[in-house]
């Protein structure tokens, strides 16, 4: 069996009496395919009782253990200490707790805001059976109908994406990627009824067209699930619900007229056609400043060459 | 070598100087680039939310032009690389769908097959260039000069539909700086967002993460940020002094594109690549 020392650096905090993070460091003797989790059991077990952090089912199930190692969050028990190593196995794991969540104590983060925005954002099915005949009739799910969302089901809840997330970065109260999900898939689930009310909701500020599809949720999503198919899936839906008036919205139309009139993107008016009028007038003082050095998009572009063939494609596809 | 090339919407206008350092590196790397001038615009990333076939049908007509040329797509725009490889995996993936689409180009004499690959510029330099053969081309090495390398988003992630770098440490670009003799600097921002693509719609925070970047690499000491993608280089460059307001940074720090920093380093001038026209200079 395959053994070597390695050392761990984790990051403490107890905010009721530390005034910042700190990290301690420990170097034990692991084996092969032993995961971080067990690592942080060993520890607590036998070094340091007081490290704090969550577990429960040790089988990738439960969604409970997510941390960032090595600076991406994934789940303590499936990911192995191994795979973790660099620098030749020498340099020390870094084990911190996810981003963008409020720290308890140490590796323990507090995962009620993502429920919150749950709760805030209908994220349940709303079923066309009232209440009182509940129980007493199936609503039948067919194979095909629940391979639309069957990925989507797999979310744990583990919080690895709302750490993951660009936009969570940066706007606390951005809806956040697990939430547009679960609103993903509440929408496609052919016993619901209120798509149109959650889908009112996630396009508010804060919401849908926000995300900067910047991908690192889908990229380190612990049960790999492509969460921004479900985010561009929920965009098409705003289409064709006709919610068309938010900023976002507008934005996608000027790709999609422009496409038709010219088949290049007129970029000199797209903030005009994005924010109106009065939402692009601090946009003024850039415009100018980019004038001088020469870079303020041409008034018109060019058509490109053929571009009826494009505009048939149009007239074929709007039949 | 020959490629068909993209041509980006952004590179027509905001950042024209990117097809003008290509250009004037052409010769000295080998490479012949011909232009896809009846591609359309890729839609960025936003076309599919009005109509997926829409998307589906241009891209894969984009897509199709090169085939008919018999050659790969390159492109230098990062949005564009990942708007082009989604159609083309779902096209790959579904006869269904490469029939739908197959059936709106037919009266031009185009088909979809698959038989072109798209590739970013970074990846060109990188694979059928060759970071030795790179090297062996420079004329006045980038020595003594510390550059931050910002990826961007769309030219590693999602991985499974780019699949070079791993997007947890990415390293492709951090060559090309070696192998034409600059200097790295190690900075938290490399895989992170530039913000370009909700400027429009949340500035605020879009300002947070390009301005997050940019005082990182500040902070790391860099003399300049290089970029493979018009889009990070607009967030980073044109936004900078407002992404920077009330940020406690004591200098600005200029942005280069892929293409200027190899055209630096085979000893073009900084006119010939347009790094004049950049907002910081």
């Amino acid at each position: 069996m395959e053994r070597r020392e390695v050392s761990f650096r984790i990051q403490r905090y107890n905010p009721q009496v530390d005034q910042t993070p700190f990290y301690d460091n420990f170097k034990i003797a692991v084996e092969k395919g032993i995961t971080i989790l067990r690592v942080l059991n060993h520890i607590k077990e036998q070094l340091e009782p007081r490290l704090t952090f969550r577990a429960f089912c040790q089988a990738g199930i439960c969604g409970s253990c997510a941390v960032r190692v090595n600076g991406i969050s994934k789940l303590a028990c499936t990911t192995q200490v191994w795979d973790e190593l660099t620098g030749g196995g020498d340099d020390p794991i870094l084990i911190e707790p996810l981003s963008n969540l409020p720290v308890i104590r140490d590796l323990l983060v507090d995962i009620d805001p993502v429920i919150e925005k749950l709760r805030q954002n209908q994220g349940w099915v709303v079923p066309s059976i009232p209440e009182e005949k509940m129980g007493f009739k199936e609503h039948a799910v067919s194979d095909d109908e629940f391979e639309v969302i069957n990925a989507a089901t797999d979310c744990i809840l583990c919080g690895s994406c709302y750490s993951e997330c660009s936009m969570m970065g940066v706007n606390p109260r951005y809806i956040s990627p697990p939430v547009l999900l679960k609103t993903f898939r509440m929408n496609n689930d052919t016993r619901d009824t209120d798509g149109d009310e959650r889908l009112r909701r996630v396009t508010a500020d804060h919401g849908l067209w926000d995300c900067t599809h910047c991908y690192r949720c889908v990229e380190h999503c612990t049960k790999n699930i492509p969460i921004m198919d479900g985010i561009h899936r929920l965009r098409e839906e705003a289409f064709e619900r006709g919610m068309t008036g938010s900023e976002g919205a507008r934005h996608a139309q000027a790709f999609f007229d422009d496409t038709r009139n010219t088949g290049r993107l007129r970029e000199v008016t797209l903030p005009l056609r994005t924010k109106g009028v009065t939402g692009s007038f601090g946009m003024l003082p850039l415009a100018l400043k980019m004038a001088l050095k020469g870079r303020t998009p041409p008034l018109f572009v060019h058509r490109i060459a053929g571009i009826e063939r494009i505009r048939e494609i149009y007239r074929k596809l709007e039949k | 070598m020959k490629f068909a090339y993209f041509l980006s919407c952004i590179n027509e206008s905001m950042t024209r100087e990117v097809d003008r350092s290509i250009e004037s590196l052409k010769k000295d790397l080998d490479i012949v680039l011909f232009k896809l001038e009846k591609g359309a615009c890729c839609g960025g990333s936003n076309l599919d939310y009005v109509s997926p076939e829409h998307f589906l049908v241009i891209n894969g007509r984009n897509i199709a032009l090169a085939e008919q040329m018999n050659l790969d797509l390159v492109t230098s725009c990062s949005t564009c690389l990942l708007t082009l490889r989604r159609a083309k995996q779902i096209l790959d993936s579904s006869p269904d769908k490469r029939q739908f689409v197959n059936s709106f180009l037919a009266n031009e004499g185009l088909s979809y097959t698959g038989s072109s690959d798209v590739k970013h510029l970074l990846w060109v330099i990188t694979e059928d260039l060759g970071l030795s053969r790179l090297a062996e081309k420079v004329t006045t090495p980038l020595t003594g000069i510390r550059f931050a390398p910002f990826y961007g988003c769309h030219i590693i992630r999602p991985s499974q539909l780019l699949g070079r770098d791993n997007p947890a440490s990415p390293s492709s670009l951090d060559l090309v700086v070696e192998a034409l003799g600059g200097s790295l600097v190690e900075y938290p921002s490399k895989n992170k967002c530039c913000g370009f693509h909700t400027l429009l719609v949340a500035e605020k925070e879009s300002l947070a993460m390009s301005g997050n970047a940019i005082e990182s690499a500040i902070r790391a000491e860099a003399d300049y940020i290089v970029t493979p993608c018009p889009l990070c280089h607009t967030a980073l460059d044109a936004y900078q002094p407002k992404a920077l307001e009330g940020r406690r940074v004591s200098r600005s720090i200029p942005v280069l594109h892929l293409s200027q920093i190899i055209g630096l380093a085979l000893g073009h001038s900084r006119e010939e690549l347009g790094i004049d026209r950049h907002m910081i200079t």
